[in-house]
């Protein structure tokens, strides 16, 4: 509810219909307007007529990936305090006003980013804007309240990680493939580590990182420009800045490997009742707005387009050794970008054979290349989505916020489908070369106990 | 800083209201041959969502072949008319046009998404999906072997296990207890034949609904309604399924998992949706665990607590019998001392009630929370839909402020002491709970 781990996102026919429903990332052209406030905070306004609410997005451009040494775990505990009460405000008081006025609230740790949502009737966005203004900077953090939310963040993890054979899985592949990179630990933290935080270690890093220059306030909905920055002026507008009033610069997660070689993570547990594998490929070389970006892309909706994706077709319609695939592309991080490829197996199909058969039908897709027609369809598909992403009140602000959030540019998203448009089969082949080319990559494999039926 | 909620309060008032009406103007459109569609024209986007409905899904899977429902709807966009399956999802797929058809409890359902640009065609291939699916022995083979990997995946999950546990218990032998993705012995029984009957006896004008919104004028929407659906049979098979009887007994099972948690499933029978008390019902579930962070459960057993992560109970209205259900997780050795709590705070909300300001910020929610269901095409398509299965009236998204606002205290009381008793409770927990009592106990359902 309270938490989000982009890359646990991806298991098994999860990732298949999201490919399937053909929205990426960051496809959209939103007409976003941008101000900042005096004090360092930015402000976008997308207008959206469709309905009469509004979605509200406050980001801070800080998250897990900054929780200091021994402290895993700290942003993510921190966000669940900032439900607790202000100076002004007891406890429950906040979700008790929004919900009186029939709004919905919620917020998520990344390893970049942490960031508070409202959805509410347009009308009442100067109530969301006072009261996440509030907690901005008056946050209260009463011992007992402190304790008993430990104890929730510990029972989380739990249920998500520790009591779950995926949510171990994850953890392994994030450390094989990161190592001492921030993205190598659980943005939820280790269970020893979360039970050593303090109230004072959550004071220490709210002082530090949330602050008006080191926020993004993004405004999705029936509004007016002229009311949105009216009331931002009038309740974020007064937040003091810690430091200059510019806005903070982004701290970027450069990846630095000590050992590039491919890795392999096979785990076995008796809870598993269907194998899954996937491989996660770091590009530490590729920067998110170049050209090589724009074609993962392509290469990634050419892979991995429902039931038209290369894959598909190949292993789950001719082949038969998969019940379903899929292929994504994470540009939106403050860290390396990635990507990934997961199957699951059909009904008696040896994982480690198919994983030879990934590799062979990839090494032979290198070779023969792609065609126009190939290309052509999934540029189109993707402008198309661009349209379709249009018709969502949270997706301007979550795609807008992100961006922005982990230090990349308005017009990376803007000018996307004009990148997109702009990749010709030679820089699809030359992406898919790249990444066959990487060493820094892991394969894994969740499979049910040795020796179980199968 | 401090005045800065008063300024908010200020800010409230100050901000202009906004210039579009409250709520979308909802028009019903007949074809010529007479299917209904209910319709909201919006121009602001070039794209247009349909939803489609029949009454009646995975409750008609015959008990030997459970799975079939969803089965056959799978396969109707997988090759219709003169299309096999790759040829079928290429031509979607060129066009940007998104389709989906399936099968849930008490229905079939489906979705066409498209950009206005390419509606002909997005209503040509639907209506080769409805009406002239091929069933191709290829696609029904591979359809089989997803169904039987998916049902695989499934089980390893602690909650559908706690889920499927209890409404085993609760439904007994009623099709609402049946595995919807089927088992691998169901799976095998399923013929080719059974697929393509399933869709002839279930997908009927007799029981089909329509919503449509989005950049389309209501002569569109007739045109394509007959262009689509007029190809189906007039009549389908009669529905003689009986109400769901709950047991006398209420159920308390044990699912053996390992792991560090458990998972608690419960439920307990609730009135139906055409039933005057529905709203009043509606409010008491908020109060005790629909209401997210303010409500009593979830203040209790997570904030007070910290016995949990998260505890929310909700109502399903069912054709054959609603219910009202929850769950939460909790650690093994506190998993007796969270199932306690949550029966003494269900305890004391029954002998107790509740109080005028609970029920107000309970109206208030729920009244001033309608915009937020309607912020895209096919959200707004889906409560058409839905207002259309629960046979509310088209003035619904005018009239449903005034039914909630009309609901006394009195009535809340009243639906409390009627239907939220504790005492008929039916609980499952999957994993190796500390202190709780149990009336059955299983293995987790491997196959």
């Amino acid at each position: 509810m309270r938490h989000y781990i982009g890359s646990l996102v991806l298991a098994s026919f999860c990732a298949v219909f999201l490919s399937l429903s053909g929205v990426p990332a960051q496809a959209a052209v939103f007409h976003p307007e941008t101000y900042t406030l005096a004090n360092g905070m930015q402000v976008v306004i997308v207008k959206n007529r469709l309905s009469a609410a509004v979605a509200q997005m406050v980001w801070i451009k800080t998250g897990a990936a900054d929780d200091p040494a021994g402290h895993s775990g700290l942003a993510h505990y921190l966000e669940h305090m900032m439900f607790k009460g202000t100076a002004t405000l007891p406890t429950g008081g906040f979700s008790a006003l929004i919900a009186a006025q029939g709004g919905e609230e919620n917020a998520f740790t990344t390893h970049d980013t942490t960031a508070y949502h409202e959805v509410i009737a347009a009308d009442r966005l100067g109530l969301v804007m006072a009261l996440e203004a509030d907690r901005l900077h008056a946050l209260r953090f009463a011992p007992d309240e402190a304790k008993s939310e430990l104890a929730v963040v510990m029972s989380e993890r739990q249920e998500r990680t520790d009591n779950e054979p995926q949510g171990i899985f994850w953890e392994k592949m994030a450390a094989a493939l990161y190592g001492a990179h921030p993205y190598g630990r659980p943005v939820i933290g280790w269970q020893n580590e979360i039970a050593s935080i303090t109230p004072d270690d959550a004071r220490a890093f709210y002082r530090q990182a949330y602050a008006p220059d080191n926020a993004i306030l993004v405004v999705s909905g029936n509004v007016e420009t002229q009311d949105v920055l009216r009331l931002a002026s009038g309740t974020f507008g007064r937040l003091a800045s810690a430091g200059d009033v510019a806005p903070r610069e982004v701290k970027p997660l450069r990846f630095a490997p000590t050992s590039p070689k491919p890795q392999k993570v096979e785990m076995h547990d008796p809870r598993v009742t269907q194998p899954i594998w996937v491989r996660q490929i770091l590009l530490p070389q590729v920067k998110a707005d170049s050209r090589l970006s724009f074609a993962l892309d392509v290469l990634s909706e050419i892979l991995s387009s429902g039931e038209v994706g290369l894959l598909h077709r190949h292993f789950v319609m001719e082949k038969q050794t998969a019940s379903a695939m899929a292929a994504s592309y994470d540009s939106v991080r403050r860290g390396p970008v990635s990507f990934s490829l997961t199957a699951v197996p059909a009904p008696q199909a040896d994982p480690h054979k198919l994983e030879k058969e990934i590799d062979v039908y990839l090494q032979a897709l290198a070779k023969r290349g792609f065609s126009a027609a190939e290309v052509g369809a999934a540029q189109r598909r993707l402008e198309d989505a661009a349209i379709f992403a249009r018709d969502r009140l949270m997706a301007p602000a979550q795609i807008l916020g992100e961006a922005l959030a982990v230090g990349q540019t308005m017009s990376s998203v803007e000018d996307w489908p004009d990148h997109i448009r702009a990749v010709t089969p030679a820089d699809v082949s030359i992406a898919l070369r790249t990444l066959l080319a990487s060493p820094h990559a892991v394969t894994g494999l969740l499979a049910p106990a040795k020796g179980a039926s199968e | 800083m401090k005045k800065i909620i008063l300024c908010a309060a200020c800010a409230l008032f100050l901000f202009p209201a906004i210039a579009q009406a409250a709520t979308p103007k909802v028009t019903e459109v007949t074809s010529r041959s007479g299917i209904k569609a209910w319709l909201v024209e919006d121009h602001t986007l070039p794209l247009i969502s349909l939803r489609f409905a029949f009454r009646g899904g995975v409750e008609f899977d015959p008990a030997d072949k459970q799975g079939l429902a969803v089965l056959a709807t799978s396969l109707l966009t997988q090759g219709a008319g003169p299309y096999d399956d790759k040829a079928f999802q290429d031509r979607l797929s060129s066009r940007s046009i998104q389709m989906e058809i399936g099968a849930s409890r008490d229905e079939i359902s489906g979705e066409v998404k498209t950009l206005t640009r390419e509606k002909k065609e997005a209503f040509r291939l639907l209506a080769l999906a409805l009406t002239r699916p091929r069933f191709d022995q290829e696609a029904f083979d591979r359809a089989v072997r997803q169904q039987l990997t998916a049902q695989k995946m499934q089980k390893a999950k602690a909650d559908w296990q706690g889920r499927y546990a209890l409404y085993r218990a609760v439904f007994g032998e009623h099709p609402y207890g049946y595995r919807s993705l089927g088992t691998p012995q169901s799976l095998a029984q399923i013929t080719r034949e059974d697929a393509k009957t399933f869709i002839c006896d279930h997908m009927a004008k007799d029981r089909l609904m329509v919503a449509v919104v989005g950049a389309i004028t209501p002569k569109e929407v007739s045109d394509a309604l007959d262009s689509t659906f007029g190809g189906l049979p007039a009549q389908g098979a009669v529905d003689t399924l009986a109400p769901v009887v709950w047991p006398k007994e209420t159920a308390s099972i044990l699912v053996k998992r390992e792991g560090t948690q458990t998972d608690i499933h419960f439920a307990l029978p609730m009135l139906r949706r055409d039933d005057p008390d529905w709203y009043a019902a509606e409010i008491a579930n908020y109060i005790l665990g629909g209401g997210g962070f303010i409500s009593r459960l979830m203040k209790q057993v997570r904030a007070q607590e910290g016995l949990t992560y998260g505890i929310s109970t909700g109502l399903a209205p069912m054709d054959k019998g609603s219910m009202l259900a929850g769950s939460l997780s909790a650690d093994n050795d506190k998993a007796g001392k969270a199932w306690d709590m949550v029966r003494d705070v269900w305890q004391g909300f029954y002998d107790g009630g509740v109080s005028e300001a609970e029920v107000q910020a309970a109206k208030d929610y729920l009244t001033g929370s309608l915009p937020l269901s309607l912020t895209s095409t096919d959200a707004l398509a889906s409560v058409l839909l839905a207002m259309q299965q629960e046979k509310l009236g088209k003035d619904y998204l005018d009239t449903r402020k005034a039914s909630l606002e009309a609901v006394t205290l009195a009535d809340v009381q009243r639906v409390i002491v009627a239907w939220f008793d504790p005492a008929q409770l039916s609980v499952s927990f999957v994993g190796a709970p500390e202190a709780v009592s149990v009336t059955e106990t299983h293995n987790m359902i491997l196959e």
